[in-house]
């Protein structure tokens, strides 16, 4: 409601009381007071009197007639400016129709009697029929199913791999014999003919995979939906759980016996710190700081491999829990024409069928679609911002004016991947990160306070962020630089951190901090070192023994 | 049977969500803005305090996450709106008084009710009337904190619909309620903008209440209604809020037509008898969950929030997609007392009224640590009635109530029994009303600078009407306190008082001022140095006494208790511990006295000391600037047995506020210059006699030979 804020306004209270010498000239006192009057004013009658020496038996009489000087005229201000009202109402001076319409989308947006009535949305209901089931004995069939299936979307990929592959194998043999030829018995033209016809027969190849691989992930995507939304009906009515029937979409596997594990990336260098925040009330958080690769929190690998699969099995609770995990990354490049690391990680998603969000690909588009109007707005608003500072035009910083420019963030949900299930994918300017002094003003920064306020507004309770700003390592990257910008990062993660506690939202628990994954021993050492430093490690608890 | 039925359901909860800032959050000032949710929450406090017999107690204001408010208050019966049978005119009358006393009281205490209607104005089998959740404009700063709109469309006085209206809106809407009790429904089955245009076009009408009966085809019936009520209505339906009678004329009016005596209900006894505050207490403590039954009620709905992530957001913090804000349901949770009920179904009748020199009962949970005391249910509910009935004596049972609070002091009251041990008595809102609070005064900018500083973690003290109180309660305190200068503590040694007695600036203050002289003598002067050097070194000593090898090692590698204990004794630890441990060890302080803070600095050092024996000096100056974890109840327990079991005299301070001790026995006062040097305390010579006569002493002489034979 958009009570305005009448302004307020000054009356002046006269109060007058008699001299000792003579009847007639009388003391005046004229206090301006405020009204509506916000404080009480018997401590006002008590500056008053303080403030001009007034006698103390008049204290009495002067309490009581500031009341109610200040009860009239309250009265008086709010009656005058509400007769105003009704009078323009009266005389059609106001817009009624349009003072209607407010209160009316007023009503119907905001309070549960007026609004339209909707029911639950298709998502919420297999939002509400998966978490069900995950958290019942059905969990370790529904991991299975969805193993299988990305195993036939996996197999399918590799089988696209393979033919596509062998297909530009025989066009290169092809080419080298025409190119070899040329001169001889083939022409300039023909070779350029040949490539045309190659390059549409590779497309060809490719979109048929495409449109084969499509087919099969909205198949599987609509049986898994109708086997889940079953199951849960029979589980329900009988508590008894049954296996989908083999199908071709899924690709059973016997019981993986002793299949090594691949070389995990187990031997990365890591270290954990559990910390204490705040002066006097003290937070808990974890911080772990880890030489990785980030797209390595998203893909799985689908083989039967149980570290891979618990990884999967957290990720599948939590899903529609309130612990989410998230993960940074950084990116130049808009959600329209999208660049590594973003299109790894949308090599990492498709892997497997989306099974609860549109798709990656799909969601990146759509976000381009709904934020080109806000952003072309806040773009162009800033453009005249630059120019009416600068005085003459210096806006070519913005090269585009619909595009998401350095600080903005977009948010991808993803249910497939390994340890994570939003991604923010932050858009920085590599140049000026990759510059040693950066300052907590800067718009990486400032982006990474909304994530983190993002996060903790929408159950994150668990994030990954890249520690230097950089996911890769880059010659310019010494180790003092390294040691300097870690130091900037956490110190202002730990500003927002602060922060964060007044913002009532999820608790951040745990933070990752992720450093290129060829970030050198020593380096890493150096950068773990500091934290100890920037937060204060909790001490561990002793038991003692009283003896 | 009914009876205990509508008996059982005595508070009810609705929630709403506050509203969200857009965009970057940050003040004129350059500090994050406060979140509405907070800002509700401190003015909430207010209405929490409000007593009346036509008012629902408001009995709490819950802060959730993301947002979310759930306010706790008194119900009976149920609503107008429930009762499907019509009321005789006669019984309308005596509704109306009741609502219109209700709202007189409201308006005297300055809160505009605005949110009128039929379904908070609840009423008993009795006939008892009750304006419920009548705080909702006034806690949400005229609907500023929050984003939906506040009362029902058919309601809205004409000049509310305007985005104007004042006090006298609320008269509109009474009348209004009066009229649909009197000839049914209004406006039913229409939209909220099809009825706001009828309220709007009643500007034209000459008398709206009859213009109202015509349109709804109500005109006969609205004639039958007696004149005299008849005459209220319209008196209420004005269109000018200045021609509207006001609620002091409307109870003079209807208390002459109101014929309806009120059947006298005996007060029950019983649990049912007991203040309905202990009673959500308790209900609290025996497992009661207010989150619980909004669930059930799908008053509060989790849609999981990987659905309603946003999609982007902009560098300003502007967000693209997400969550639609919820919708605000009117509907209540009610609550049922059954398993309080049951929880406390064995105590005998009588338990429930203690009699002061009875031989007190002796509870097993004694033994128990202080935390775990405070969440058992019938514990609390024991110690509650015994307290209330020791604080209804006050002040001539202040000996009984140190007495008990030696053991401990039920949170619920522990403002009215610091109060107590701290002796505040008299009209201190009078005294506290003559103080200016309000001009500015040097300190100011600095009072300014620290307050957003203070333990800003508590919801009560981040919010605005935390940080308004405080600064009063500082400018007050320095106002009357000339002697004394604004050390930068004075705010976290006032936030407690001020947590404690959110409502009651007065009573804050009056603790505030007799904390000071009693555990704080001197501390504030302009040059306190010798004030402080001295209780420095008389911790020091005491740290020797009972921590030698501490000690020992501390002064080896001269880490000095400059270093680190100013601030525990300057705030007496309310700098360095977060509120809920602060307030045990108040606790204790209020009851044993001014020796024992140096026993609790002590008490600090013994939890810290085989870190510290481990430790130079560069690893203890680390150590203290960030305190770790103590253990409260630990040290609290130690400290009290090292304060009891030292003497006296050794623990003697020159900068106290106790009288000065003539008897040559007794006294202990050595040069400063002299104190500062000695490691360990001296003792008097009565303190020394009586040990000796204890068998309690080893004494050497460590004087030379040579000095005993010239004496």
């Amino acid at each position: 409601m958009t009570a305005e804020n009448s302004e307020n306004t000054t009356k002046t209270f006269n109060y007058s009381f008699p001299t000792c010498t003579s009847e007639e000239v009388q003391f005046k006192l004229e206090v301006p007071v405020e009204i509506p009057h916000a404080g009480s004013t018997r401590e006002l009658v008590q500056r008053v009197i303080s403030m001009f020496h007034i006698p103390v038996y008049l204290e009495e009489d002067l309490n009581e007639k500031l009341a109610k000087f200040v009860a009239e005229e309250t009265k008086n201000f709010h009656n005058e400016r509400d007769k105003k009202l009704l009078n323009q109402l009266k005389n059609s001076e106001i817009n009624v129709e349009g003072i209607v319409k407010g209160w009316e989308k007023l009503f119907k947006d905001n309070v549960m009697e007026f609004a339209e009535q909707k029911g639950t949305s298709d998502e919420e209901v297999f939002a509400a029929a998966y978490h069900k089931l995950v958290h019942s004995p059905a969990l370790e069939t529904i991991l299975q199913v969805e193993n299988s299936y990305a195993k036939t979307v996996m197999n399918t990929l590799n089988n696209r791999d393979e033919d596509i592959k062998k297909l530009t194998q025989k066009q290169t043999e092809e080419m080298e014999e025409k190119v070899r030829l040329l001169n001889t018995s083939t022409t300039e033209e023909e070779i350029n003919e040949l490539a045309a016809q190659q390059f549409e027969q590779q497309a060809l190849v490719a979109g048929r995979w495409g449109s084969q691989l499509d087919a099969l992930r909205q198949t599987q995507r609509a049986q898994h939906r109708a086997w889940l939304m079953n199951t849960l009906e029979e589980y329900q009515s009988t508590s008894a759980l049954n296996t989908p029937s083999n199908s071709p979409l899924g690709t059973f596997s016997p019981e993986a016996g002793g299949a090594a594990a691949p070389a995990a990336a187990s031997e990365r260098l890591e270290e954990s710190f559990t910390i204490h925040l705040g002066s006097q009330l003290k937070q808990t958080h974890n911080i772990r700081i880890v030489a990785m690769d980030l797209l390595d929190l998203c893909s799985v690998d689908h083989v039967d491999n149980p570290s891979e699969s618990s990884r999967r099995l957290g990720t599948a609770l939590s899903l529609y829990g309130s612990e989410l995990a998230g993960a940074v990354l950084l990116t130049e490049a808009p959600p329209r024409r999208p660049a590594p690391p973003t299109t790894l990680l949308l090599r990492a998603a498709e892997r497997s069928t989306e099974h609860h969000f549109a798709d990656a690909d799909h969601q990146l588009r759509t976000i381009s679609e709904k934020v080109q109007e806000p952003v072309e707005r806040r773009n162009t608003q800033r453009l005249q911002q630059a120019e009416s500072a600068a005085g003459s035009g210096n806006g070519s910083r913005f090269k585009s004016k619909r595009n998401l420019q350095t600080g903005d963030i977009f948010i991808t949900k993803h249910s497939n991947l390994a340890e994570v299930h939003v991604v923010f994918h932050l858009i920085v300017d590599d140049s000026s990160l990759r510059s040693g002094d950066i300052t907590s003003r800067h718009p990486a920064i400032l982006g990474l306070r909304n994530i983190l306020k993002a996060a903790c507004s929408n159950d994150i309770t668990s994030i990954s962020i890249p520690l230097l700003l950089r996911h890769e390592m880059s010659e310019e990257m010494t180790a003092a630089w390294c040691v300097r910008r870690a130091e900037l990062v956490l110190k202002c993660v730990k500003g927002f951190m602060l922060e964060a506690a007044g913002w009532g939202g999820a608790e951040l628990r745990t933070l990752h901090f992720a450093l290129p994954p060829r970030a050198a021993p020593a380096t890493f050492a150096a950068l773990a070192a500091l934290t100890p430093n920037i937060f204060r490690v909790s001490n561990p608890v002793k038991f003692r023994t009283w003896c | 049977m009914y009876q205990e039925n509508e008996d059982d359901c005595k508070f009810a909860a609705c929630t709403y969500f506050a509203k969200n800032h857009p965009g970057e959050m940050c003040g004129s000032n350059g500090l994050p803005l406060t979140p509405s949710s907070i800002t509700i929450l401190g003015r909430a406090q207010r209405l929490l305090t409000i007593e009346h017999p036509n008012l629902c107690t408001y009995l709490d204001v819950i802060r959730g996450k993301h947002e979310r408010i759930i306010v706790v208050a008194e119900v009976i019966g149920k609503s107008l709106k429930e009762c499907k049978s019509k009321f005789s005119y006669e019984e309308v009358t005596n509704i109306a008084k009741q609502v219109a006393v209700g709202l007189q009281f409201l308006q005297d205490q300055d809160i505009v009710h605005r949110t009128l209607s039929d379904d908070n104005i609840l009423i008993d089998s009795n006939g008892r009337v009750k304006l419920f959740n009548y705080g909702l404009y006034y806690m949400t700063d005229k609907g500023n904190e929050v984003s939906f709109p506040l009362g029902l469309p058919r309601y809205l006085s004409p000049e509310t619909i305007l985005n104007g209206g004042g006090p006298a809106a609320d008269v509109w809407s009474f009348g209004i309620i009066i009229l649909e009790l009197c000839i049914g429904k209004l406006w039913n089955n229409l939209k909220p903008g099809p009825i706001l245009r009828r309220i709007l076009t009643l500007v034209h009408a000459n008398n709206p209440a009859e213009r109202i009966a015509r349109e709804h085809d109500c005109f006969e019936q609205y004639k039958q209604v007696p004149e005299k009520l008849r005459q209220v209505i319209e008196k209420c339906l004005k269109i000018y809020p200045s021609e509207r009678a006001t609620f002091t004329e409307i109870v003079e009016d209807l208390s002459q037509i109101d014929t309806k005596q009120l059947v006298e209900v005996k007060t029950p006894r019983g649990l049912m008898g007991c203040k309905l505050q202990y009673l959500y207490h308790w209900w609290q403590l025996a497992g009661g969950d207010i989150q619980a039954e909004l669930k059930k009620n799908s008053l509060v709905k989790n849609s999981p929030p990987i659905l309603s992530m946003p999609i982007a957001i902009l560098l300003d913090g502007c967000t693209i997609g997400g969550k639609s804000g919820a919708l605000f349901d009117r509907r209540l949770a009610k609550y049922s007392l059954d398993l309080l009920k049951s929880r406390l179904s064995h105590v005998p009748p009588h338990d429930f009224y203690p009699l002061m020199h009875e031989r007190k009962k002796e509870y097993d949970a004694v033994a128990l640590p202080k935390i775990i005391r405070e969440r058992d249910t019938e514990y609390q509910f024991y110690r509650l009635l015994w307290f209330q009935r020791l604080l209804q004596g006050y002040p001539y049972t202040a000996p009984y109530i140190r007495a008990e609070a030696e053991i401990d002091i039920p949170p619920l009251v522990r403002g009215d029994v610091w109060a107590a041990l701290l002796g505040v008595v008299g009209d201190i809102e009078e005294q506290y009303e003559r103080i200016d609070k309000e001009t500015p005064t040097p300190t100011d900018r600095q009072i300014d600078v620290d307050i957003p500083r203070c333990h800003q973690y508590c919801w009560l003290l981040c919010g605005s009407a935390g940080h308004r109180t405080l600064k009063r309660l500082l400018k007050a305190w320095l106002l009357t306190n000339p002697q004394y200068v604004y050390w930068q503590g004075l705010d976290s040694l006032t936030a407690p008082f001020l947590y404690l007695n959110f409502c009651n600036e007065a009573r804050a203050f009056a603790c505030l001022s007799a904390f000071v002289p009693k555990f704080l003598h001197k501390f504030f002067l302009k040059d306190n140095s010798a004030v402080i050097k001295e209780y420095l070194a008389k911790f020091w000593q005491m740290t020797a006494f009972h921590e030698p090898e501490l000690a020992t090692h501390l002064h080896e590698i001269n880490f000095v208790p400059e270093l680190f204990a100013i601030p525990w004794f300057l705030t007496m630890f309310s700098h360095v511990f977060p509120l809920h441990k602060i307030v045990h060890l108040w606790d204790a302080l209020l009851v044993e006295g001014p020796a024992l803070p140096l026993f609790m600095g002590v008490g600090i050092l013994r939890q810290l000391r085989d870190t510290l024996l481990s430790s130079g000096f560069n690893e203890c100056i680390l150590l203290f600037s960030d305190l770790p974890e103590i253990d409260i109840g630990e040290c609290v327990k130690e400290s009290i047995e090292m304060c009891r079991s030292s003497p006296r005299s050794i623990s003697y301070r020159r900068f106290t506020n106790e009288a000065q001790t003539k008897d040559p026995m007794d006294i202990v006062e050595i040069p400063m210059e002299v104190l500062f040097t000695e490691i360990s305390p001296r003792i008097n010579l009565s303190d020394f006699f009586s040990l000796i006569c204890q068998d309690k002493c080893c004494v050497i002489d460590i004087r030379s030979n040579l000095l005993s034979a010239t004496t």
